[in-house]
């Protein structure tokens, strides 16, 4: 596969590949590119830069976004759905307020109440719509 | 407002109006059935109005599944009473069964096996999802 840069500062950066399928090293430009790319959180101090791959999930919270990492919960001032936009394929949404990192999870649990829960590594639990069920067993390869 | 009473009274009111038309539906198959089937204007209104609650409580019950701080036996008790009430109420006051002790009771019965029943159809199927979605994460 030939490689080739150009250094231009008028046009948008974008990385295209021409490729004749899907390979190995595509995905691997897929993750690095991914995990390249940074959000911007508000903790109490200001801003910090944020790499999806540290973030268990992102909640909606009295008309507010938050990431929720392995030990903090910071403000991101993005939507939900322009958050699922953005994101990897790793993230997907769980329910109206919550797309959760599937590298995250620890495991799902059924609840007495018929109702289908994901508790994540850092110990953050949230059920799973039933609209969104499908979605999830897809993406996990159900 | 309480989010849970919002969403309470949200999914009652979207799900309400099926009430009369399950019921109409029953009524129907009954008419077919029973030759001497025969409906007053009060009775058309008093099941029509019952069934409306009915079915408004019975969507808007399922919101306390999902009450976060509230425990299991809370959340089961709760749903469960309020479906009771209000299925007992409507059956009386359209005179679907007497209102007699015993029959009260068989009435009692009766809903509380359908009630497990259905909770351990919907949570073993649950659990098989679960099962099975955790396997594909290790």
């Amino acid at each position: 596969m030939k490689l080739r840069i150009v250094i231009d500062n008028e046009k948008e950066e974008e990385i295209l590949i021409y490729a004749h399928k899907r390979n190995s090293l595509i995905e691997s430009i897929e993750r690095l590119v991914e995990s390249t790319c940074e959000l911007v959180a508000y903790d109490g101090n200001g801003a910090v830069k944020l790499n999806e791959n540290e973030v268990y999930c992102f909640i909606s919270e009295k008309g507010k976004t938050y990431a929720i990492t392995e030990k903090e919960k910071l403000q991101v001032k993005m939507r939900l759905y322009q958050l699922e936009e953005r994101l990897g394929k790793n993230f997907i949404r769980l329910n109206q307020s919550c797309i959760g990192n599937t590298e995250k999870m620890k495991r799902f649990e059924a609840e007495f109440s018929g109702s289908l829960t994901v508790t994540f590594k850092n110990g953050y639990k949230d059920y799973i719509s039933r609209r969104q069920l499908r979605a999830v067993k897809e993406r996990l390869g159900i | 407002m309480n989010k849970y009473v919002k969403e309470f009274l949200h999914r009652g009111l979207m799900f309400g109006g099926f009430g009369p038309i399950v019921a109409a539906i029953i009524y129907l198959a009954v008419s077919y059935t029973d030759a001497e089937f025969f409906l007053t204007a009060k009775d058309y209104f008093t099941a029509t109005v019952s069934v409306y609650i009915l079915a408004f409580v019975h969507a808007g019950a399922s919101v306390f599944n999902q009450v976060e701080h509230w425990s299991l036996p809370k959340s089961m008790l709760c749903h469960f009473s309020m479906l009771y009430v209000a299925y007992s109420i409507c059956y009386i006051i359209n005179s679907w069964i007497p209102f007699e002790p015993k029959v009260l009771l068989i009435f009692t019965a009766v809903f509380v096996g359908i009630y497990f029943a259905v909770w351990g159809i919907v949570y073993v199927a649950v659990r098989g999802t679960s099962k099975k979605l955790n396997e594909k994460l290790r």
